[in-house]
Formats: structure tokens, sequence, C-alpha cells
């Protein structure tokens, strides 16, 4: 599947500013938080948590992709220290119930682990995998499939 | 009668040598080309396994409501033997019986080729019914079976079924686990139900109304296993069916796959509250037993040898998901295949010599396969038809039901272990999915 072609149909635009930084180097430690710039014009609580990152058929490994969605997520948890997130794993139909309600499980843990790496405290998050069960997408297509491996983040 | 078992036990031999040499010529020739190959095995199979030609009469009834008992069992008993994939049926001639309850007229047999002839009367007596089953080998005109059946009114289907096994058992020297066997599955996606080995007398077992997966019954019949979301996340739920006392394991993270261990009463289940999916054996109680996996990334789909001493399951140890075989005692696991690039949902057949699993194919197609647990003998069952999925074996391993979208939604389908006489098991609305086969207690 092409990463390209995920990204163009991907509301999920201001990755791609970061795109490039991440790549480059996975231990920019710099501007941890890269809120797009008419964002970072204002307070912090402005920021708003970034509602889904995608995965790669049968992966659980975070993108370089997600990164900056991490980031900006990781942030608003620091802005809002009274919420916190519920961290939903998905996968798309292809594979089989059983093994992708474990890789939904995959997913939201390696997602969590991230933002603790980030500083958030554990307490704060709370995974649950949803397998193949509640695409966000019903269709049977690449399009499709590429939005609904994802995990999506609530607030609560 | 021994002349005929004789001809029978010939006829089986002959098979099983037609058999053998194909399977060993697919071995030798066609690793590589196996998911092309198969084709030609499901008819030759098929035409060397035979069928057996059974002339069945009307059940002879006196009297209105006897009458309509009877029509009523010799329904079941047709469809309980066509079911079984091994019977071709054939209608007795009308000039079998020259006279009521006189000597049968085997002669008339010839002119529709039928090997075996079974008719029976059906009467009532103080309350109960009574249907005596007699079954001939159509050549000679010997007997070789007559049994009387008994019962309530409302017995008749289990009647018919029990002469259905008795029958099968005299032609094929095996016990039938068939006919009580029942089936498991998910409806709808948020409820459990069960349903008899031949899709009739559906019951709902569970109304979660949240996602629900994976139901299995233990071997003893006692427990229900399954998977829901009815506390808000994949839990595992252990229900006593007699008692419908209820246990979850209620851990952080994933409860879900669940397989009972033979010979035991314990349910072996993909947990995740250490961080990593592992398969662990849990107590009908809730309470872990122990650890059986502990290698890094996705162990699921647990599945038991007949005596319980080794399980086959689904891991992302070598990369993407495969099956591995375990011994229990041991601990050592090898990588059972390795033909294709996502292999899951392993199911070990009762007689201990193969294992069925689904395969996520190169062009979209998940089509079932089996394959002997020494890793030998890959046979592909399913082909052009969309998904199919979750295969689990029948009690006496003669059937496999599963999952398929090939005529739209999700719907359980059965088909002989060769993959033969492929058709649906259900008529019915919605999804159903996940199913496992049980034995009846």
């Amino acid at each position: 599947m092409s990463t390209m072609k995920y990204f163009g149909r991907s509301l999920f635009i201001p990755s791609l500013f970061m795109l490039g930084a991440c790549c480059c180097d996975k231990d920019v430690v710099v501007a941890p938080i890269a809120p797009a710039p008419p964002v970072a014009a204002e307070a912090t609580s402005a920021v708003v948590l970034t509602p889904n990152i995608y995965f790669d058929f049968d992966r659980s490994a975070i993108t370089a992709a997600s990164e900056a969605a991490l980031k900006n997520n990781a942030a608003w948890l620091s802005a809002n220290p009274g919420k916190g997130a519920v961290i939903e794993g998905h996968c798309d139909e292809r594979g089989t119930s059983e093994y992708n309600m474990a890789l939904g499980d995959r997913r939201a843990t390696a997602t969590r682990d991230y933002l603790v790496r980030l500083g958030v405290d554990p307490g704060r998050l709370q995974t649950i995998s949803y397998g193949e069960e509640r695409p966000a997408d019903p269709g049977h297509n690449e399009a499709a499939w590429a939005k609904n491996r994802r995990v999506q983040f609530n607030e609560k | 009668m021994s002349n005929f078992i004789e001809m029978i036990m010939r006829d089986l031999r002959n098979s099983i040598a037609v058999l053998l040499v194909f399977v060993c010529t697919l071995v030798f020739t066609s690793t590589m080309v196996s998911a092309e190959a198969p084709r030609g095995t499901i008819t030759i199979s098929k035409e060397a396994a035979g069928r057996i030609a059974i002339a069945l009469d009307r059940t002879s009834a006196k009297g209105g409501r006897e009458s309509e008992l009877a029509r009523s069992v010799d329904g079941t008993i047709r469809s309980g033997l066509d079911f079984t994939g091994l019977f071709n049926l054939l209608q007795a001639p009308a000039n079998m019986r020259t006279v009521q309850g006189g000597a049968l007229n085997f002669s008339a047999l010839n002119s529709v080729g039928a090997e075996i002839y079974t008719g029976g009367t059906m009467t009532r007596q103080s309350g109960k019914v009574l249907l005596d089953m007699e079954v001939y080998d159509a050549l000679s005109g010997k007997q070789l079976m007559k049994k009387v059946y008994s019962g309530a009114e409302g017995q008749v289907r289990p009647m018919g079924l029990r002469f259905c096994a008795d029958l099968v058992e005299l032609l094929t020297g095996k016990k039938s686990l068939l006919f009580d066997s029942r089936i498991v599955y998910v409806s709808n996606r948020n409820s459990i139900s069960v349903c008899d080995f031949d899709g009739q007398n559906v019951e709902h077992l569970t109304s979660a109304r949240t996602i629900s997966m994976n139901p299995v019954i233990s071997p003893d019949g006692k427990y229900l296993a399954w998977t829901d979301y009815s506390s808000g996340k994949p839990d595992l739920y252990i229900r006593n069916l007699a008692t419908k006392a209820t246990a979850s394991v209620g851990k952080p993270g994933v409860s879900i796959a669940p397989a009972w261990r033979n010979g035991s009463d314990e349910v072996a289940t993909t947990l995740s509250f250490e961080g990593d999916q592992e398969i662990y054996l849990v107590k009908p109680n809730g309470t872990i037993s122990r650890r059986l996996t502990s290698s890094r990334g996705i162990d699921v789909s647990p599945t038991f040898s007949p005596d319980g001493s080794k399980m086959a399951f689904v891991s992302q140890r070598s990369g993407p998901p495969q099956i591995f075989i375990q011994d229990l005692q041991g601990g050592q696991a090898r990588r059972l295949t390795f033909s294709g690039s996502y292999n899951t949902q392993p199911s070990w057949s009762p007689a201990g010599d193969k294992i069925v699993y689904s395969s996520v194919q190169k062009n979209g197609e998940i089509n079932i396969f089996t394959i002997n647990a020494d890793g030998t003998g890959l046979l592909q069952l399913t082909r052009g038809e969309k998904y199919n999925e979750s295969p689990a074996w029948s009690p006496d391993g003669s059937m496999i039901v599963f999952m398929s979208n090939r005529q739209g939604g999700k719907r359980l389908f059965v088909m002989n272990s060769d993959g033969t006489n492929q058709r649906p098991l259900l008529q019915k609305e919605g999804d159903q999915q996940q199913p496992s086969w049980s034995k009846g207690r």
C-alpha cells in the first residue's frame, strides 16, 4: 500500500509539514510540540486533540508521519491536566478477527507507550482494542482500509 | 452380513489407496502450486470415496397422528443422512412391499441401484411413540439391523437422529458423533447462539448487545467460554451452562480467542495485562492457571491436540502471522505453516492428524486449508469465493464448519473435510460467524 497515497487522503494535513523533519532524524528532541503556525500564535489551550493516527498493514509501529500528531496530543494532555484520553486500536477488515483484536491492542499500547515517553502520566491514558469491529469507513478497498488501520483518540 | 461388510471394507481400502496415491503425488509435485492444484483432488477424492446408495422407504403408520409423526421422522432421517455426504439417497420403489406387513420384494430394488434398504413402522403405545426400524442389504436381502426407538411425541426428531447415528455406525464401522453435536456461533456480532449440527433448533445463549466473539463449549459440554465488551472492553467470560453462573477473567488489556484444552477443564486465551499478547491457561472460575507463551509480539488463537499435550497457535514471532505448534511439557515451538504470508485460525482435528486454518491470499481472498500436523499434505479447500474464515471440525472429524461471505453477508457453511459438498448451514437473516462445533453430551 502506498504511504504517500494514504497521506494524500488523510485529513491530517499538519503532519505533512512535519514529515521532512521527523523522517531525517528519529532522535529529534527539539520542538517536541509542533503546533501548526496559526495555533502557535495562540495560548496552549487552543491545542486540539488530533483524532486519529494511522498504521501500515499488519504493523503496530508508530510511523514517522504520526509523530507530530502524538506530540500534539501530548501537548493537549499537558494543557488540559484535568482530562485523559481513551486510545482505541483499530484494524482494517483484512485478516481475521482474533488476530486483529490482538493487533488493535498492540497499536493502542504502542501509542500509549509513545505518549508516556513524551512525559504523559500513564494513569491518564486508557487503551482498548476494537480489532476490525468498528471500521471508520465501511468500504472494501485500500482507501477505506487505510482509514481503518488507526488509533483513535477520545477525550475522557 | 459378513459378505456385505467385506464388500464395504474392500471399497474403503480401494478408496483409501487411491486417495493416498493422490495425496503423495500432490505433496511431491505441488508444494509451490498447491494453491492452484487441488480442484482436481476434490473431484477425484469424491469419486474415489464413493457414496452408499441407500433406498429410504416411507415409514408405515396406521392412523392420522401416527402418519403425521411418520412423515416427520422420514424428513428427519432423510435430511440427517443427506447431511453426512456419505449417501446417495434413493426413493424406495412402490412395489417393495407387495403385501402390508408381508415379505420385502428385494428384486424391485435392482431397478433403482440401491445397496442398502431401510424402512420402518411408527406406532403409539400408552403416550409413547415407537419407531421400529429395519436395515437390509439390498443385494442379498439379509437383515443388517432391527431396532426400536421410543420417546414422547415431541421426541420424534431425536429418535430419527439416533437411527441415523446407528445406521452410519453400522455402515462405516465408526461411532457417529455428528447427530447430537451442536454448533455455537456469533449472531449479528453481538450475541452468542447455538444450533443443532444441521442448523435446526437455534437458541440464544447470550444477549450482551455489545461486540461478542469466539464462543466455545468445553469438551465435557459443561461450560461456554466467549469474549464480549459488556464491561466496556474485551473480556473473557466462562459460563456454567447448567447453573448459568458466569466467571470473568477481568484483567486489563484484551482477553480473547478462547480454546478448551482437551483432557482438562482449562481454557486457553490470549491476555495482554503483562504488556504483550500471550496465551494463558485459565480455570473455569476465571483465575489464571499458567502462562504458555513468552515471545515478543502477538500469540493468539490456540487449539489443542486431542490428548491436550500440544497446542497449535498463531504467532508473530517470525514476522507476519504463521501457525506454530508447541509442546506443553517442553515448551518448544516449531513453525507449521510456510506457504502463504498470513495464516491464522488453526483448529486441530479430532483424530489429531490435521490442522485446518485460514490463509489471507495475495488475490485478496481468504481461503481454508488443511495441513498434516507434521507440516506435509497441504490441501486447499475453498477458492474463488471471497472470504472463508473460522474453520472448525465436527466432533467426528468428517466435516468442517466455517464462515463465508460468498453470498453477501457473513454466513455459516459446512463442507466435508476434503472440501467437497460445500453448502450453507443456516438460512437466517443477519450475520452469523465464528462457529465452533461441540460434542453432544
